[in-house]
């Protein structure tokens, strides 16, 4: 039988050959793709786990109270009441005069950092002389005491007792010039926060990439534009997304420095007024949610905006 | 490439090992705390003022090994307190007994069943020798829930060198403050606070009840907003709009009126009894020309001041009210109230005291204050007090805008729907 | 690069000032607020005329200040340390494993950081009450890493993303196994990742005031930001502003240390050329 095969016999067994090393080739495909995903699995787990552990339960509670009337001081009394406290919420001046100069306050607030933290990141990335006094330094708004920082703001621009303070006028008591010093207490303590995250997103632009576009000619100015920025979005997202996200809910520096007089309270005072104060549970939960739901709009927004960049939207494990 | 040049890696191990080993050292540290063994009396409230380390020794001598009683730190300002209080009592928390209650607090934790009644002997006990004004601050619906401790009432303080003879009224306070001003004196300021916050309802307070009015009915069951609210609205609207009064009125809280007296732009100030104390450590030489009368009224009679103070409390949680009680009596007895007063400006609530040659020695002003005492007058006893409260700041605020038949109509609205447990507050 | 003349020099001392002053001049307001004395603190003047230690010396000898350090840096360097372990544990696998749910867990994590805190801050009493978590470490420790973890995850995976694939085919046709290409080849080019996360969730919880005033009761467990708020005057409406401003310097100063140790770093990972071309 040692004849040699016919084409056709050897055609047909190799293909069958070639079937089976496909076979084969598949499942060892497949096995490294589950292998992929148990691991995959197992390192996000403990997260997952933790995150969930703690935060199911308070963050269901405090859904379940906002459709409840309820009062801290009356926990008997608790009535289920669909969704009157959002009807109530929602219907109230109250609220809306409080959200207008939140969101006022983000957006400004939110831009100057990013312009602002965008010129510090390049800064604390690329000076060549007193590289580790200017980070460090320029870290240190951030590290101060929210609290403080605000009330050593406070104390500056109250009369005769600061040195920002004009002779002849108080700008903590009136609504403008109050939001201003907000925003410019906010903006001085956060935007370093912004630096950081973009000089680390700095730091992973390749030198090679602006070394050929310098030599192609191009400005510093067209270098940063069209080399850099595109290269650091996804820096560019989580900071702007995380900044924007706390910066709606501003409490601290709004607190100490007007008490929110002046209708310049912000939805968060407005939800400690009727939570802590006030002890009602159903409304101030019902306000969370709101907050809630609004931060989730204002991500949704940006994840679209930003598309690609977001994290885990590349499907991963490319081999 | 080869992987075996990265050296960083490896180093990291042990910055790490170092890292655990500090954390562990760290926890362990956090472990070790020790308390005291038997039946603990744990305090919360006015723990932390000056002195009060040499009231405790004493009561707890005087407990004599049947119980010690602890004194845990509670946050500086009232509303964090409550805060904390609050959290626990609706917790159903055992690990508090004594509660520093202030007297705005009351009705609310009454009313809520976080503190206990004091009945029979411990009632006699708790008000015997006590001022009325601060036993009605502890009382509820005609029960008693608090031991009295300390009290206070703003007075009226004045430079004497530009204010011969005190004003009896507020027109007059406010007239003199003029002239002084159109004489070209830099001192010429009316200090008061009226910040969007609890010191402004205090103020505000102030001026109803010297009209006579009140802001809700005793069962705190409906607002009783009329015209002597309208006409207390409405001189404070004056007040602001007098042209003496700091720019910085609407943004006003202690701090900046005390600063405001010392940095001699106030000739008249309203504020509470620390001045005095405070003012011989800010600046020695202002103190001997600063005067202090009773607060003015709106028509030469009476003054009606609004209370403050802080009354000792018992959980209803407690796992010992009556050693609880008894701690309670033994810190606030004449002995200990005189030392309070003496190191750390708290004006006692028992009557005994204000005869004390010691006493008399540290406040000048015992005369003023207890004048200003017996008539003094608390702010709205209610379950809903801090809502009441918020509204009133808020609806108020900034003083100079104040409108005042809208304002009040717009107070009884609010109040009637925070009374009805309607609408959110601002 | 270019040639550091003279003049640039010049020019990045003349921008570092500028970054200096934008830093230190409320800071150093705030400095002079923590030496001035009573007489003085109300005068309004930017320097202290007579400046004094009295206020650094009263929160020194200040029992529960000190025990409220030690509880800070604990707290912190616990909490850190295992947010960054488990941070990355998820970014890595979020960024560059494929597996199911991956959507859903981002999503998870983003809608956990936007919940209002003070709505949960009641419901986590209780549950911490329950536990007997309240007032201890670990009853701080567990909510700040939960509430830092998904800073940690977002901007972890943002660096392991930028990481070229091409790394760890190298490293296995250098024939390493997948945990020696990850510790060895991705690990030091993540450090700028990890470096910066780790200085954001240690600020983030050395300054956080909600969760250590409402989850300790004694100074057992309280961090400085809640214990600044428990400092009295000496009397009941006198703020100790002189104490607390030099009680937020003194706590300033271990967050500069840990920057200052780790900000190397964050450039280090990228100084040499992993893969060329």
């Amino acid at each position: 039988m040692t004849a040699t095969p016919t084409p056709a016999a050897a055609e047909a067994a190799e293909e069958r050959i070639e079937d089976r090393t496909t076979e084969i080739a598949r499942q060892r495909f497949n096995e490294s793709k589950r292998a992929e995903r148990r691991l995959g699995l197992m390192l996000v787990a403990p997260a997952v786990v933790l995150m969930l552990a703690v935060t199911a339960y308070p963050i269901l509670y405090a859904i379940w109270l906002s459709l409840n009337k309820a009062d801290l001081r009356r926990p008997a009394d608790n009535q289920f009441v669909w969704f009157d406290n959002y009807v109530t919420v929602l219907s109230s001046p109250i609220w809306w005069t409080a959200f207008g100069v939140t969101i006022f306050i983000t957006v400004i607030s939110a831009a100057l950092e990013l312009v602002l933290g965008m010129a510090l990141a390049v800064v604390m990335h690329r000076t060549i002389v007193g590289r580790g006094l200017v980070r460090t330094s320029a870290l240190v708004p951030y590290a101060i005491v929210t609290v403080v920082a605000a009330f050593s703001w406070r104390f500056a621009w109250t009369q005769d007792l600061g040195w920002l303070a004009p002779t002849d006028s108080a700008p903590l008591t009136s609504f403008w010039p109050s939001i201003w010093i907000i925003i410019l207490s906010e903006v001085w303590k956060t935007v370093p926060f912004m630096a950081l995250l973009l000089m680390a997103g700095l730091a992973l632009v390749p030198e090679d990439l602006l070394k050929a576009a310098s030599m192609d000619g191009a400005t510093a100015w067209k270098r940063f534009w069209m080399v850099t920025v595109p290269l650091i979005k996804p820096a560019i997202l989580v900071a702007l997304l995380f900044r924007t996200l706390d910066a709606f809910r501003i409490f601290d520096n709004i607190f100490v420095l007007t008490s929110g007089a002046n209708k310049t309270s912000s939805v968060s005072m407005v939800t400690f007024s009727n939570l802590i104060r006030g002890l009602n549970l159903g409304i101030g939960s019902a306000m969370s949610v709101l907050i809630f739901i609004t931060t989730g709009i204002i991500a949704f927004l940006f994840i679209k905006l930003f598309g690609a960049a977001a994290p885990g939207s590349d499907p991963g494990g490319r081999r | 490439m080869k992987i075996q040049q990265r050296t960083g890696a490896s180093r990291r191990p042990s910055r790490w090992t170092a890292a655990i080993g500090v954390a562990a050292l760290l926890t362990s540290l956090a472990a070790c705390s020790s308390g005291p063994k038997g039946t603990v009396v744990n305090l919360y409230g006015g723990a932390s003022g000056t002195g009060f380390e040499k009231i405790l020794d004493d009561c707890n001598q005087k407990a004599a090994g049947r119980y010690t009683i602890v004194g845990n730190l509670l946050p500086s300002d009232a509303d964090g307190q409550r805060d904390q209080l609050v959290r626990r009592l609706a917790a159903h928390d055992d690990g508090m007994d004594l509660l520093g209650m202030d007297v705005i607090w009351t009705g609310e934790f009454a009313e809520a069943g976080w503190v206990r009644e004091l009945t029979g002997d411990q009632k006699a006990q708790a008000t015997k020798d006590t001022l009325q004004p601060p036993i009605d601050t502890a009382t509820w619906k005609g029960k008693l829930y608090g031991i009295p401790r300390t009290t206070n009432v703003q007075l009226m303080w004045y430079r004497k060198s530009l204010v011969p003879t005190p004003p009896k009224t507020y027109d007059e306070m406010i007239s003199m403050a003029q002239k002084l001003k159109s004489e070209g004196q830099k001192t010429y300021e009316i200090g008061m606070t009226a910040a969007q916050y609890e010191g402004y309802v205090v103020n505000i307070n102030n001026l109803v009840t010297a009209y006579g009015g009140t802001l809700v009915n005793k069962d705190s069951t409906a607002p009783t907003i009329d015209d002597k609210t309208v006409k207390a609205l409405d001189l404070m609207h004056r007040l602001a709009t007098s042209g003496v009064t700091s720019p910085s009125l609407s943004n006003a809280q202690e701090p900046e009126v005390f600063a405001d007296l010392q940095n001699e732009k106030s000739a008249f100030s309203l504020n509470w009894p620390y001045v005095l104390s405070a003012m011989r450590e800010a600046n020695k030489d202002l103190v001997n020309d600063l005067g202090f009368a009773p607060f003015p009224s709106v028509d030469g009679g009476t003054p009606r001041v609004t209370l403050g103070g802080m009354n000792y409390g018992i959980s209803t949680y407690s796992k010992h009210p009556n050693e609880a009680f008894e701690a309670g009596m033994c810190l606030r007895n004449e002995k200990n109230a005189l030392s309070a007063a003496l190191d750390a400006g708290d004006v006692p609530a028992l009557a005994t005291v204000f005869e004390n040659p010691e006493f008399i020695k540290a406040y000048p002003m015992k005369d003023a204050l207890l004048a200003e005492l017996k008539n003094a007058v608390p702010r709205p006893v209610s379950p809903v007090y801090q809502n009441i409260s918020t509204i009133v700041s808020t609806t108020l605020s900034p003083p100079s805008a104040i409108d005042p038949q809208k304002s009040a109509d717009k107070l009884r609205d609010s109040i009637q729907a925070a009374i009805e447990g309607k609408g959110i507050l601002p | 690069m270019q040639p550091e003349t003279t003049n640039r020099k010049l020019m990045w001392w003349g921008i570092n000032i500028l970054v200096l002053l934008y830093a230190f001049i409320p800071v150093v307001w705030l400095l002079s607020l923590s030496l001035k004395d009573s007489e003085t603190l109300n005068d309004g003047k930017y320097f202290p005329v007579s400046p004094t230690g009295e206020n650094y010396q009263a929160i020194f000898s200040n029992q529960d200040f000190i025990r409220a350090l030690i509880n800070s840096i604990g707290i912190c360097l616990i909490a850190t340390l295992v947010a960054i372990v488990l941070g990355t544990m998820s970014a890595y696998a979020i960024a560059r494993l494929d597996f199911p749910g991956k959507k859903i867990i981002v999503g998870l994590a983003l809608l956990i950081s936007m919940f209002p805190q003070i709505a949960l801050v009641t419901p986590l009493f209780k549950i911490e009450t329950a536990l007997r978590l309240f007032d201890t470490w670990p009853g701080l420790i567990i909510p700040y890493i939960t509430f830092a973890l998904p800073l940690a995850i977002y901007t972890l995976s943002a660096f392991f993303r930028e990481i070229p694939w091409d790394l760890e085919k190298a490293a296995k046709m250098d024939g390493a196994t997948p945990y020696q290409a990850f510790r060895q080849v991705i690990t030091p080019l993540a450090m700028p990742g990890v470096f910066t996360t780790a200085i954001l969730v240690f600020i983030a919880c050395w300054n956080d005031f909600l969760f250590a005033l409402s989850l300790t009761s004694t100074n057992a467990a309280r961090t400085v930001p809640a214990a600044m708020s428990y400092f009295t005057g000496a009397t009941t409406f006198e703020k100790p502003t002189g104490p607390i401003a030099a009680a937020a310097i003194v706590i300033t100063i271990p967050i500069l240390l840990f920057v200052l140790v780790f900000q190397r770093r964050i450039v280090a990972g990228l100084t040499s050329g992993a893969v060329k071309g």
